[in-house]
């Protein structure tokens, strides 16, 4: 593994997950061994969409290869591709430039439940690395093949079943047709706005979510990360479509489960637990998810 | 890399991580913080922003001819010393003033009091006096520390939260979080609020009450509990004195009477009382709705009356909870940057003050300074010539602003140090650009007493300086002071200067900091204080007889206002204001106005309005909303298009010398 | 790949005050947008706003615009305007014989567009207009009126009428019924959130067709491009699917209108 990862090293800037006084974050990495098989605290959407930048000028990007990234917040930017890949330039050549390689879990990892929207082993990816002991499995796409030609590729069934078995440790929860079941009207979001203090972190740390606002500070215009939980996300000049707490956090599950599935054919959640893990209230979308919406 | 720094916003003092070398100014909240725990308010998410704001300060200007020129630092340091020095030698040190800011780490704090009092004057004051310092005088008085007495973690194992004049989840939301989450697992909430904030909204009782009464309502409270023999004899008798001078001024409060001047239905204020009383620990928070008063020192002490009374204290889950506005009120009240108080509380006026005079090496004044609102009475007056003003923006802060313009004009030298052009910088002789809390090194003290780490996180913007290092050079030249060259070398002297920090050092507050006191005796510091014994001993109940506020309505100003901060904003918005994403979700001055009220006299939402009380008036646009009682208006004070304070009157705490900001007579006029 | 955020710079040529707050102004150069559609418009240091094209296709560029805040208030002081687009649909007349354009206030900008495209193609005896302000003096392109009834029949309503007002009184919706065209004329109706409501309740009252009824929708937009989420109406971005939008698409969506 070193080896390739030393190739790479040659041809990108390479960062990898890191613990850092206790919190797993994104730094740049040395070596392959450095990288923690942790999942990280975030999504390390700032890959592609930066906090905040500049839209007035399109730099060209350096290529950035990212290790340790988990199979949750892959899939998430294949998810958000289906929406802004092709469309929003910078978005597109920072997607195109990075490679990320993710690491494929073991065991289910705390909160998560990935194993609803498919489990850790994706089937689209750059560089899919399973580690079984001491031993790595790589799955590589096609682009990045040239740093593993030395690699046997792995055959058969072992993959799947792999697969299979994560996700029989993890109970996947009911979230087919749930876009039926879903109520417009439902007590939860008048129970959720209830608590809910519109701090955002369940749009900033979500692998999905894309969502920017605009605005100018002097000769730039900056495109900063947004939420649709606040109010000012949809106040236009013909007034505000969803003034309410309630109806902006049924937004958010709109969107994930109804909306999405609805324009792209899937659900815009990994099942990565981020905004569960860093919501100040304990909002869980698994309620969302499994709450019976016909018993109220 | 990834550095560790503090939420530069409100007092609660998150813990914040911000990876560097990665793209796209990551902020997560830091998970092994035992006062955020990962989480952040939007504030801490999406309020970084003005960091790299185009509008930035980046070089030194000195004004010539009414215009604003680029100098060098040498030539802005050497002008500031020599006009300082100039106004000194003509009228003595007491004619110049400093104004130290709760934005700036202790280290900053402590230099700059250190300045003013080498200089020999105690002209030195920050807009702690504008939020806590009842706080301070209270407590200090009824308890001998002027501060919380838990830990934000401490109120987890509270099983009852009085909330009375705070809006938690808007100005201290982190903290705001521990009480919703405590009590929709079924603890009990007992918000005391004239407004419908969202604790009350989930509260087990609400005791909306008319402002400015808290007085009564606390003494009725206490009426109850004695009544229903539910005080804490024990805890009384053991570690309290003054008992029966209290019980005598209680017994005329009873809920019967109190109800014509709080509004509040007898019933519920009993029910509210034994829920205080019997489901113990009981944790009371508060904020400026109990401070910013004409009786703000007597609502902290009716506050400590009940937690003694109730044995509320020295336990987790018990306890006083001052939450501070600004992230370093408590820190820069420590370091003394109050005109009555040398670092660590010591009261300008006694012996004490040789301490410093053996560290300083100069004989030190004793003289009470002059306070904020003081210093530009005196500019008016013209015994004030300079005011030297750090992260401050009294033309949008300070009460009756109509005095403070009047001051700043008469002086001969106003010399402001920010990190942006604010109204205030904007009339300033020399403006001093400074760098912001994620640029430099310092520690903040938060509203729990816990000293933390702030790093250096980004690069300044052109020529900006840390302001400690602006002070150093300002101290070298003024006051004839060593030169320090890191804050750690001025955080060695404030370990020396003030016992309750002496333990703490760089090394050891790192990572997630360290509460004082922390001493030889504590050296992990303190997460609950007063355990077994208040440092004057027993702790001091005091008899409070209700006064009604100066401010009333009658016939022609027939509405009660009331100011303060919304979640979206801080202070005079110069940092929020400049973080798009806060900005839109408040981009404009308002007035919130019941919405029967609003019928009534006929106004509309978003319709502009004029208010006028009997010191000024402003013009603002009209916000329905159910959540203010009739009668009632708030007004924030983050816009300075429309300064809310151009209303506030001058009627001061005769013991902290707050002014009265929850309480002004206003009226409408459309 | 272009970078589709940065403005080009366009010259102004002409602003007009149409009432006390609105304007209208010309740029130097030609509309490659649609009736319908919307161009990004920006003040530099300010911000940018979504406004519709208010001229026809290739005539010269011209926006109508109501001063309801920052950068709406600055746009006509300017030299050079940003601009970026054209974005989003336009309506889609050439696929109907007929059509009725109701405009509601400042709607109307999208309709004077499409009066003109038709125009433009001949096609004026198969439009009518319907256009309503709340009084006359909020009336804009008042000058045209003359011009305009010459080829089409267009009528023009006031909610409140003043001394020298002597035209129709009453809501844009009831003007619906002095509509000469038959029912399976398409209509396409732009205004503010009530007016649209009604008119469209009208509309299907007097027996048009609901897959022939085109709204406009207003809602906030910040990119144009469908990529910053701002303008969702269920699983649509107004931006792209709109403004203009067939009604049985969105018709059972809640938060269709405010
Ligand atoms: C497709 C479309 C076409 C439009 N065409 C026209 C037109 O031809 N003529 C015309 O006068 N107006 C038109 N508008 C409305 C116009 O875009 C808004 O009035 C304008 O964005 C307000 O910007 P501002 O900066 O001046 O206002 P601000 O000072 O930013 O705010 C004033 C009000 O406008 C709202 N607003 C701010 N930004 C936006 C935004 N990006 N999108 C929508 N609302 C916003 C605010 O919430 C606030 O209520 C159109 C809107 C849309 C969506
Ligand atoms: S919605 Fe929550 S669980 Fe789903 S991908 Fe986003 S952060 Fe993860
Ligand atoms: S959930 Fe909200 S912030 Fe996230 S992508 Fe959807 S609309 Fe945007
Ligand atoms: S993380 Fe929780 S509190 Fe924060 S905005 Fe999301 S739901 Fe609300
Ligand atoms: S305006 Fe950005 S998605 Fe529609």
């Amino acid at each position: 593994m070193e080896s390739a990862f030393v190739a790479i090293s040659s041809d990108f800037q390479v960062y990898g997950a890191v613990e850092r006084d206790g919190d797993v974050i994104f730094d740049r990495v040395a070596g392959f061994d450095q990288v923690s098989e942790e999942r990280s605290r975030y999504a390390p959407k700032e890959f592609l969409m930066k906090r905040n930048e500049n839209v007035l000028i399109l730099n060209v990007e350096s290529k950035k290869a990212v290790f340790g990234i988990k199979s949750c917040d892959l899939k998430g930017f294949y998810l958000m591709d289906k929406q802004i890949f092709g469309k929003d330039p910078f978005y597109t050549q920072k997607r195109e430039k990075t490679l990320f390689a993710n690491f494929v879990c073991s065991e289910p990892c705390n909160g998560g439940f990935c194993s609803s929207f498919g489990g850790p082993v994706l089937d689209q990816y750059d560089l899919q690395i399973l580690r079984e002991g001491e031993k790595f499995h790589v799955m590589v796409s096609e682009k990045y093949d040239r740093y593993f030609r030395e690699f046997k590729k792995e055959t058969g069934t072992f993959y799947v079943d792999f697969s299979n078995r994560f996700n029989s440790k993890l109970e996947p929860l009911p979230v087919e047709g749930i876009e039926k079941r879903i109520k417009w009207n439902s007590e939860l979001w008048k129970e959720y706005a209830s608590a809910c203090i519109s701090c955002g972190a369940c749009n900033f740390e979500c692998p999905t979510c894309y969502c920017f606002d605009l605005y100018d500070d002097g000769n730039e215009r900056k495109k900063e990360w947004d939420s649709c939980i606040l109010s000012g996300f949809t106040s236009s000049s013909a007034g505000n479509i969803r003034k309410g707490l309630d109806e902006r956090l049924r937004q958010r599950f709109y969107h994930k489960f109804v909306y999405f599935k609805k324009s792209k054919d899937t659900y815009l959640c990994t099942g990565c637990n981020r905004c569960v893990e860093d919501c100040p209230v304990g909002i869980d979308i698994k309620e969302v998810i499994t709450y019976d919406y016909n018993g109220e | 890399m990834s550095v560790l720094t503090v939420c530069p916003y409100c007092g609660t003092g998150c813990q914040m991580v911000i990876p560097t070398q990665t793209p796209g100014e990551r902020v997560i909240g830091y998970s092994k913080s035992p006062v955020n725990e990962g989480k952040l308010c939007l504030k801490g998410y999406s309020g970084l922003s003005y960091n790299f704001s185009k509008e930035r300060l980046k070089y030194p200007l000195i004004k010539r001819n009414g215009e604003f020129v680029r100098v060098s630092w040498e030539a802005a340091l050497t002008e500031t010393s020599n006009r300082l020095k100039k106004i000194i030698r003509e009228y003595g040190p007491d004619s110049v003033a400093f104004q130290s800011s709760a934005k700036c780490t202790n280290e900053e704090n402590y230099l700059m009091q250190k300045i003013a009092r080498v200089i020999g004057t105690n002209n030195i004051d920050h807009c702690a006096r504008s939020c806590h310092s009842p706080t301070a005088m209270g407590l200090i008085t009824t308890l001998g520390a002027g501060a919380a007495t838990g830990s934000i973690n401490s109120l987890d194992d509270s099983k009852t939260y009085f909330v009375i004049g705070s809006n938690t989840t808007e100005q201290h939301p982190i903290i705001g979080t521990k009480i919703i989450k405590g009590s929709k697992k079924g603890k009990n909430l007992i918000v005391a609020d004239p407004r419908k904030t969202q604790l009350a909204e989930i509260a087990s009782i609400h005791l909306q009450f008319n402002p400015g009464t808290d007085v009564a309502l606390l003494n009725s409270i206490m009426h109850v509990i004695l009544e229903g023999n539910l005080e804490d004899t024990k805890f009384i008798e053991e570690r309290t004195e003054g008992f029966r001078a209290l019980r005598q001024e209680l017994a005329k409060y009873s809920p019967e009477i109190v109800e014509g001047i709080t509004g509040i239905e007898p019933g519920k204020l009993r029910e509210a009382a034994k829920i205080i009383a019997k489901e113990k620990p009981t944790s009371i928070l508060y904020a400026m709705g109990i401070t910013q008063h004409v009786h703000g020192t007597e609502n902290v002490m009716s506050i400590s009356n009940l937690a003694l009374l109730t044995g509320n204290l020295g336990v987790r889950g018990s306890g006083i909870f001052p939450l501070r506005g600004q992230n370093n009120v408590q820190g820069s009240s420590d370091m003394g940057a109050l005109s009555e108080w040398y670092p660590g509380y010591i009261p300008v006026n006694s012996d004490s003050v040789k301490r410093f005079e053996i560290l300083w090496k100069r004989s030190l004044p004793t003289k009470t300074g002059l306070t904020l609102s003081e210093m530009f009475d005196a500019a008016v007056d013209g015994s004030l010539k300079a005011i030297y003003i750090m992260g401050e923006n009294p033309l949008v802060t300070e009460a009756a602003i109509s005095d403070v313009e009047k001051g700043i004009e008469n002086l001969e030298l106003l010399i402001v140090q920010d990190i942006f052009m604010t109204l205030t910088a904007g009339l300033a002789d020399i403006v001093l650009p400074a760098t912001t809390s994620l640029e430099k090194e310092g520690t903040f003290t938060n509203t729990e007493r816990r000293i933390q780490k702030v790093n250096v996180i980004y690069d300044s913007p052109g020529e900006a300086m840390p302001d400690w290092w602006i002070l150093n050079e300002i101290g070298k030249r003024v006051g004839g002071l060593e030169s320090y060259d890191t804050p750690r070398s001025i955080f060695e002297e404030i370990r020396k200067a003030i016992p309750n920090y002496s333990g703490a050092t760089y090394e050891n507050i790192y990572p997630t900091g360290k509460q004082w006191p922390i001493n030889k005796e504590n050296p992990d510091g303190t997460e609950i204080l007063h355990t077994k014994s208040f440092p004057i001993g027993k702790g001091k109940l005091v008899p409070i007889p209700y006064r009604p506020p100066v401010e009333v309505t009658d016939a022609k100003y027939d509405f009660i206002m009331t100011t303060g901060r919304n979640y979206f904003h801080f202070h005079s918005g110069t940092m929020s204001r400049r973080a798009d994403v806060l900005e839109r979700e408040s981009p404009e001055p308002y007035v919130e106005i019941n919405t029967e009220d609003a019928k009534r006299i006929g106004v509309r939402d978003s319709q502009k309005i004029t208010i006028e009380s009997r010191h000024g008036s402003i013009e603002t646009n009209v916000r329905t909303t159910e959540k203010i009682p009739a009668g009632i208006v708030f007004v924030p004070f983050h816009f300075d298009e429309s300064r809310v304070n151009r209303l506030v009157g001058k009627t001061l705490d005769p013991l902290s010398k707050i002014p009265e900001f929850k309480v002004v007579a206003v009226r409408l006029v459309v | 790949m272009e970078n589709e955020y940065r403005p080009h710079t366009l010259k102004m040529s002409k602003m007009t005050e149409e009432t006390p707050d609105v304007y209208t102004i010309e740029m130097d150069s030609k509309n490659e947008g649609r009736a319908g559609q919307f161009y990004m418009l920006s003040v530099p240091g300010v911000g940018e706003a979504p406004i519709s094209v208010a001229s026809g296709f290739g005539r010269n560029l011209i926006f109508t615009i109501r001063d309801v805040g920052s950068v709406t208030s600055k746009l006509k002081n300017l030299q050079f305007v940003g601009i970026r687009g054209p974005y989003g649909t336009g309506w889609p007349w050439k696929e109907y014989d007929e059509v009725i354009g109701v405009a509601g206030g400042i709607g109307i900008p999208p309709i004077r567009s499409l009066l003109e495209e038709m125009m433009d193609s001949g096609r004026q005896q198969d439009l009518e207009v319907m256009y309503g302000a709340r009084t006359p003096s909020d009336l804009v392109y008042k000058k045209d009126f003359g011009d305009w009834t010459k080829s089409i029949n267009l009528q023009i309503t006031v909610d409140r009428a003043n001394a020298e007002w002597n035209g129709n009184v009453g809501f844009v919706p009831a003007l619906l019924r002095k509509a000469h065209l038959s029912r399976m004329a398409a209509v396409f109706v732009i205004g503010p959130p009530l007016m649209m409501i009604n008119t469209v309740k009208e509309a299907l009252k007097l027996g048009y067709r609901e897959d022939r009824i085109f709204i406009s929708l207003e809602r906030r937009m910040e990119c144009g491009i469908g990529v910053c989420g701002h303008c969702n109406i269920g699983e649509h971005y107004v931006c792209e699917s709109g403004p203009i939008i067939n009604y049985s698409r969105v018709r059972n969506d809640k938060e269709l209108f405010l």
